[in-house]
Parts: structure tokens; C-alpha cells; sequence
């Protein structure tokens, strides 16, 4: 660099046109001489190696916050997805007794079936706590506690109304914590023990997205594929999001 | 300022005093008030300190020209193994900190060796927080803080 | 002083009267509700012995310094002659405010003591818990520790905590040249002893499960890198663990106290490395050029939670316990460091560095739920007590005039509504918490 200052300060001297030739030829021989130069001087190297490695760094933080955010967000959607559907299927249903989520009322529910026996009653009422308290776990992000309330639940009520719903959000607490291998078990057992429980549709919905996931496309669109068939008439928000999936993953 | 000076020439006296064959060196310029080729020398002339910003382990280019000029004395007085120590500011935590430590002395370490001075010569050591120079809990103090010192053996 | 693992505190014997009764209301707690207040509790000094009135002084101590108790002043009690194997006059001690009563006696039995207490639940009127304890006289502190930590697992349904240990870093002398030893005491500060001399500066203690041994790091004398060491606490004999060219530190024990996992540095990367105790085989858990460390196991041993600037900042990651799978679970504003497991499995404990000062704070596992329980100019270092219900740490204040601030060991349950100062003979900084001490 040093040099190339007291090249210019000699060219000033003389006229603008002659200057910029000669500045032109300066150039033209200083700065590949002088890259090539630097390229050998280890202090530059050790510099750009220091510059890669902050880039490298830089993005690995701003990747990190990016999965972060994304994983946040999905959250967010699924969330408010169950929320549409619980909404859509009351109003479909009339105002009438949910179908798809909590909470069911205690006292609408006993209303339908005959006067249980006393000894079955508290475990009928007992039950649709133990789902409202796990649902309210999920729903406050507490998945472990969520996960142990779903199973308890289901162990001891494997043919309740809900055990279908059940079955399906404890898929859903393996996937929100990224346990894809447990969610895909999960999402499995729900559509093959509650093929025909409302939230059949969504298990398996559930259980293709898990395997895109989990890299196992081919098995993803075989179950998209599935859904087809098997649910004909799942709700259009369903049908899109099967739709959507099968481009995603590029199912033909 | 003034003490600084005064324990540095009396460094120097004891230095001629240990080092009598090393007289050539000793009749070097009259400005300066140590011998040159001596530690106090180092410390004085040259710089042994380099300083980093906050988290930070690239040497600033302040830092560039000591090292520069404690590369250029290193390889005039080649008797001297060195050993870099890297320090920290207490504004973190003890373990990150001897990490961050060992990190800048690495890189003063990693810089001189690009400037030709042998690796063999050349040991590093981190102190992380726990040597805190000056010791003051202020930003001129940490910014004092966050230094490698090379020290010489 | 030493405690020898032969001496024989004889077992939890229940007295039979009055089989524990299920809880109620006035002598138990719950921790977890906001807005509880302290159990007002009565010790009476336990009679037969003189070291009667010591070992109730240190069960008042334990019970208030938890913040879940309030020891009633003795210069209160209206019933002053108590028999420790009659029941009391509950009218005297409901007159005082208290809800529970401790009583106690102590008896000489062949060379040992028999040390017998009962919890009255005084609302109810009726025995809450007792227990029988054999040992010999000098171990009278572990005793009043291990009563302490009976009537605070009755009363609050958590495991106690009081019979543990802490090693900590000594501070002494000018900050140009400051003295750091490793110190263990009881956690009330008792016994306090020396582990290291002193001429070098040792850093970070960490206890083994079985309390026998610690790891620490400290430099060498030659000027040479930190290294690690194992320490037996007992006899003092201390090896390295692992010769690696760079500088090792931040090693933590894995929950069966078979693995030391640690962090090492070579030219600018740090990473973390685990060591089996008994053969050395040494293995790399991460591969980054950034600063990974202050691992720390799960409780289950199964993952490892550490700090690494790989993102640019400081920031907590998960690992397998075998490497690999790394994920980053701190997002918050700041700089996130020194995490610990608790060892109950349900929180991590961190430090966080953000532009206000620092803070300790409690997250889920999975990073969500973050709460911070402490905060100040510097507060460093969580270690979780054994029962996972409360956290030691170290408080800096600010050096002023070339002079050192104070640096003291500080105490606060999960909640973060009691803070207390640890009382140690010097500055204190880096505290361990043990496990419960076998028994």
C-alpha cells in the first residue's frame, strides 16, 4: 500500500489525461501483484479465516433463532388449526355436544347415556377431568405432563368418546417436542384403533406429515394417499391440508 | 508515570548488572532509559499488552502494531521464550471466561507466528477473570481488563 | 472431625405412638402456591443432655433459614416443662401461635447417644412424626440435620435437604494476588475445612455422588494450563484426571459418579470431552470451533446440558450424553451460561448476562418457562440443593479503590422469595452443593 500512495503523489504532477492513463497502469500492475502478494501473507490469511469463521458463526445464530421462530410459529398454527376445527365442528354440529376437543360439559354428557351404576359414576366424571387436565397441559405447552395425562386416560379408558381425541393429541405432544419417532408410533396407533373416532382423519393426516419429517417420503404419500380413501368425506380444511402436503412432498 | 520510569530504570540496572556480556546491546540509543533488549525494554518500548472489545478475541489494530513491533523485537533478541496470557473482564462467567482467555492468547499467539516467530517459542496460558489488572469495576478498568499479555521467560 | 463411613447412625425407627396421621392443614405446605406463609414451629431444647440445647439450636437454624418455618423464640413458650415422651399441653403451645412442636431427648447408651424426637401437630393435637437415632456424640450435628430434614419433609411433602455438604472456592487477600482455596462445610456452615493449600488458584469444586471425592481444576505450579484434578476428601490424595496438552476445566461428575465430563482448549476451540473415573478412556463429546462448556448431566445421566458461543453468543444447548444431537433451548434476550440439572429433572438453572447486570434464573428443560430468582452487579453459579427445591449461589459486589468487593455464597428456594446470605469464614464464591449424605 505504501507504495502505491507514492506512485499517486508522483503522477499528480503532471496533466489530468496523462495522470489517468498512467494511474490506469498502476493500477492494472499494483493490485494483482498485490493480491497475489497478500494471498501468501499469512497474517491475511489468518484474517479471512477469523472473517469465515465470525460469518460462519453469525449464521449459525441467525439459523438457530430462524428453526426457533419457525418451530414457534408451527406451534402457533396448529394450535389455532385445532381450534378452527373445534370451532367448525360445533357449528356443524348445531351448538351441539363437540365432537372434536374439550371440554365436554359433565352435565350434558351424563344426559345421554342411562344412570350409570354407582360404582362406574365417578370414574365417568373422573375421566373427562383426567382429559380437560391433560388438554390444559397441552395447551399451556407443559407436553410431558400432557403426554403422562393423555396415557393415564387412556389406559384406564380405552373406550371412552375421547379416546380417540386422546390418542391424537398424545401424538401431538411427542411432535411439538420434535419426537418424531414416538409421534409416528402414536399418530399409527390412532388410526388404526380409532379409524372411525373423529379425529381419525386428523391421526393420519398427522402420521404422513410426522414421516415427510422424518425423511420417509415415500410412506408419507402412501398415507396421503390413504387419506383419500379412507375419509372421503374429511372436512375441506382436511382435504386441503392433505393436498398441500402432497406438493410438499412432491407425491405423484 | 513517573514511578513506572523509575522502576524501569532500576530494572535495567539490575539487568546490566546480571547480563555484563551483553555490552554492544547496552551502549544502544541514550533516549531511552533502559537497556535495550531487556524486559523493561519489552515493556516500555515495545508494549506488552494488547487489548480486545467486549466478548472479543480479534486484535484490534492497535493491537496489530504492538504485536508488530513485538514480533520485530523478538526476532532482534532471540534468546526469549515467551509466554502469552490471555485475560478477561469480570462482566462473565468464570468458565466461559477461562475459554475466552485461552482464545485471545491464541490469537496474539496465531499472529506473531504469521509474523515469523517460531510456535516453539510461544506458549499460551488464559487467566480468564481471575487476574483482574487494574482492579476496578468500571468500563475503564474492564476495558484494561480484556487483555493478553505477552510475557517473556 | 472427620466423618467415618463405618460410624453407625442406626436407622429411622418410628416410634409407634400415634401412627402419622395424614396431613392437615396448619402443619403442612405447600411450596408450589404463591403466597404461603412460614409454619410457625416450637423446638424445644431436647432434654437428658447438654448437648441438648445445641442440637435444637441447630434444627431451629436448618427450619428458619429454609424460609418455609418461623422459629418461635423460646423465651415465649408459656409450657416450660415439657416431657419429651408425654404428649404436651397443646392448649400452651396454640397460645404461642405455633403449629408444630419439636421435642426431643437425648440419653448416654454405651459409649453412644440415642437421640429421640417427636413432631406434635399442635391444631390437631396429636403426634405428626418421630424418629430414634443411635451415634456417636460427635456426629450431634448430623443428627439435629437429619431430625431438621424429618420434619421438613412431614411438613412440606419435599425431601429435606439439611444434612448436605458444600465445597466452595476460599477468597483471601488483594485481587492483584488473591488466594483461592477450595473450602467444604455443612451446608449451615459448620466444619468448615481447607481441601487446597492455597499456593495455587483452584477453581470450580464438584462433588462425587458418594460425597468421598471432589474434582476441581487449579494451575500448576510450572505456569503450565489449568488441569483437573480428583481429590479424595478424606485422605487428600489427589491425581490428575486426564493429560491433554491444553488447558482442561469445568469438570462435573455424572449422576452413577462413574464419568467426568469436562471441557478442554487447544488453539482457541474448547470443547467438551468425557473421562471414565476408573480406566481414563477419554472420548470427545463435541466438535465445534467455537467455546463449548460448563457441561452438566441430566439427572438421569442420559443427556448433557452446556454453554457454547457457537451462534455468536452465549446460549444453552441438550447433547446426548454420548455426543451428538446437540439442540439449542435458551432464546431469550442475553447471554446464557453455567447451566445445571436439577437433580429432581424438572428445571435448569442458569446464569444470564444481559445489559441490565446479571441474574440467576430457572428454565423447563425444553427452554420454555424461564424465571429468574435472583439478580445483581454479578451472581454466578447455581448448584441445586439434593431435594431440587433450592439453589446456592455467589453474589460479587462491585470493587471500588483498587479493593475487592465482598464475594459471598447466597441461598434462594425456586420461587425466588427467599434469599439468604450463607455465612462462610472468608469471601466465598463457586459454591457445590453435595447430595444428602449417606447414611
Amino acid at each position: 500500500m505504501a507504495a502505491f500512495d507514492l506512485r499517486l503523489s508522483s503522477a499528480m504532477k503532471t496533466s489530468p489525461s496523462r495522470l489517468l492513463a498512467r494511474l490506469l497502469i498502476v493500477i492494472a500492475l499494483a493490485v494483482p501483484t498485490a493480491a497475489a502478494a497478500q494471498r501468501q501473507d499469512p497474517v491475511y490469511i489468518e484474517d479471512r479465516l477469523n472473517q469465515l469463521q465470525q460469518a460462519i458463526t453469525m449464521l449459525t445464530g441467525q439459523l438457530e433463532q430462524l428453526q426457533y421462530r419457525n418451530q414457534q410459529l408451527q406451534q402457533q398454527m396448529e394450535k389455532m388449526q385445532a381450534d378452527y376445527e373445534y370451532r367448525l365442528e360445533q357449528m356443524e354440529k348445531g351448538g351441539g355436544r363437540p365432537g372434536g376437543a374439550p371440554p365436554p360439559r359433565p352435565n350434558t354428557q351424563a344426559a345421554a347415556p342411562p344412570p350409570p351404576s354407582s360404582a362406574a359414576a365417578p370414574s365417568a366424571a373422573g375421566a373427562d377431568q383426567l382429559y380437560n387436565d391433560a388438554f390444559k397441559k397441552l395447551q399451556d405447552g407443559d407436553y410431558a405432563g400432557a403426554e403422562r395425562g393423555f396415557k393415564a386416560f387412556l389406559q384406564s379408558n380405552p373406550k371412552h368418546t375421547l379416546a380417540g381425541n386422546a390418542q391424537y393429541w398424545l401424538g401431538e405432544t411427542y411432535y411439538a417436542r420434535r419426537d418424531y419417532q414416538d409421534a409416528m408410533t402414536a399418530f399409527a396407533e390412532g388410526y388404526k384403533v380409532y379409524r372411525t373416532s373423529p379425529k381419525g382423519p386428523d391421526n393420519l393426516l398427522k402420521l404422513g406429515v410426522t414421516l415427510a419429517v422424518l425423511g420417509r417420503k415415500p410412506d408419507a404419500c402412501a398415507v396421503f394417499a390413504k387419506f383419500s380413501q379412507d375419509y372421503p368425506r374429511a372436512t375441506d380444511l382436511q382435504k386441503r391440508r392433505v393436498e398441500q402436503e402432497r406438493q410438499k412432498n412432491g407425491c405423484g | 508515570m513517573r514511578t513506572i520510569k523509575a522502576f524501569a530504570a532500576i530494572a535495567a540496572m539490575i539487568f546490566m548488572a546480571a547480563c555484563s556480556s551483553n555490552e554492544q546491546q547496552a551502549a544502544a540509543p541514550a533516549t531511552t532509559t533502559v537497556t535495550p533488549g531487556s524486559v523493561a525494554d519489552f515493556r516500555q518500548n515495545v508494549g506488552d499488552r494488547v487489548f480486545f472489545d467486549t466478548d472479543m478475541s480479534v486484535i484490534r489494530p492497535d493491537g496489530r502494531e504492538t504485536l508488530n513491533r513485538q514480533a520485530e523485537w523478538l526476532k532482534k533478541y532471540t534468546n526469549y521464550p515467551i509466554t502469552i496470557e490471555g485475560h478477561c473482564d469480570e462482566r462473565g462467567t468464570r468458565e466461559y471466561n477461562l475459554a475466552l482467555g485461552e482464545r485471545r492468547a491464541n490469537a496474539a499467539s496465531q499472529y506473531l507466528i504469521a509474523q515469523g516467530i517460531p510456535a516453539a517459542r510461544i506458549k499460551t496460558i488464559s487467566f480468564g477473570k481471575e487476574n483482574p489488572d487494574p482492579p476496578g469495576s468500571d468500563e475503564g478498568a474492564w476495558a484494561r481488563n480484556r487483555r493478553d499479555v505477552t510475557a517473556l521467560q | 472431625m472427620k466423618f467415618s463411613r463405618r460410624s453407625t447412625i442406626l436407622g429411622s425407627v418410628a416410634l409407634a405412638a400415634g401412627s402419622a396421621a395424614p396431613a392437615r392443614a396448619q402443619l403442612t405446605i405447600d411450596m408450589t402456591r404463591p403466597n404461603f406463609e412460614p409454619v410457625p414451629i416450637a423446638i424445644v431444647d431436647f432434654s437428658g443432655d447438654r448437648v441438648g440445647a445445641d442440637i435444637a439450636g441447630v434444627i431451629r437454624n436448618d427450619l428458619q433459614n429454609s424460609g418455609l418455618f418461623r422459629s418461635i423464640s423460646p423465651s415465649s413458650f408459656i409450657q416450660r416443662d415439657v416431657d419429651a415422651s408425654a404428649a404436651p399441653r397443646f392448649a400452651d403451645w396454640r397460645g404461642v401461635g405455633a403449629a408444630g412442636l419439636v421435642v426431643g431427648q437425648v440419653q448416654q447408651a454405651g459409649g453412644n447417644i440415642k437421640v429421640d424426637f417427636r413432631l406434635w401437630d399442635v391444631v390437631v393435637g396429636q403426634q405428626a412424626t418421630g424418629l430414634s437415632f443411635n451415634s456417636q456424640p460427635s456426629n450431634w450435628r448430623r443428627l439435629a440435620h437429619i431430625i431438621a430434614d424429618a420434619i421438613y419433609k412431614r411438613v412440606t411433602g419435599e425431601e429435606g435437604y439439611f444434612d448436605t455438604r458444600v465445597a466452595y472456592v476460599s477468597e483471601t487477600g488483594p485481587l492483584s494476588s488473591r488466594t483461592k482455596r477450595i473450602a467444604i462445610m455443612d451446608q449451615d456452615g459448620a466444619n468448615n475445612r481447607y481441601i487446597t493449600d492455597g499456593r495455587t488458584i483452584a477453581l470450580t469444586p464438584r462433588f462425587s455422588p458418594t460425597l468421598q471425592e471432589i474434582v476441581y481444576m487449579a494451575y500448576p505450579e510450572d505456569r503450565t494450563p489449568p488441569r483437573v484434578f480428583l481429590q479424595n476428601v478424606d485422605s487428600g490424595r489427589r491425581e490428575l484426571l486426564g493429560n491433554f496438552p491444553g488447558m482442561s476445566f469445568a469438570p462435573r461428575f455424572s449422576p452413577d459418579g462413574t464419568k467426568v465430563v469436562m471441557s478442554i482448549s487447544a488453539e482457541g476451540r474448547t470443547n467438551i470431552y468425557e473421562m471414565d473415573v476408573r480406566g481414563r478412556a477419554q472420548r470427545r463429546l463435541t466438535n465445534s470451533a467455537a467455546i463449548d462448556t460448563s457441561p452438566c448431566y441430566s439427572n438421569d445421566g442420559t443427556q448433557i446440558v452446556f454453554n457454547s458461543d457457537r451462534g455468536g453468543t452465549q446460549q444453552l444447548y441438550i447433547m446426548s450424553a454420548a455426543g451428538g444431537g446437540e439442540r439449542r433451548i435458551s432464546f431469550g434476550e442475553g447471554r446464557y451460561a453455567t447451566p445445571v440439572w436439577s437433580p429432581r429433572g424438572d428445571y435448569i438453572a442458569f446464569t444470564k448476562i444481559s445489559g441490565s447486570g446479571f441474574g440467576i434464573g430457572v428454565m423447563r428443560t425444553d427452554g420454555s418457562g424461564e424465571r429468574m430468582l435472583a439478580s445483581g452487579f454479578l451472581v454466578e453459579g447455581p448448584t441445586w440443593a439434593p431435594n431440587g427445591r433450592v439453589l446456592m449461589f455467589f453474589r460479587q459486589q462491585p470493587n471500588s479503590g483498587g479493593r475487592a468487593g465482598s464475594v459471598t455464597l447466597a441461598q434462594v428456594d425456586i420461587t425466588g422469595r427467599f434469599e439468604r446470605q450463607v455465612p462462610t469464614p472468608t469471601d466465598a464464591s463457586d459454591p457445590a452443593w453435595s447430595p444428602l449424605i449417606p447414611q
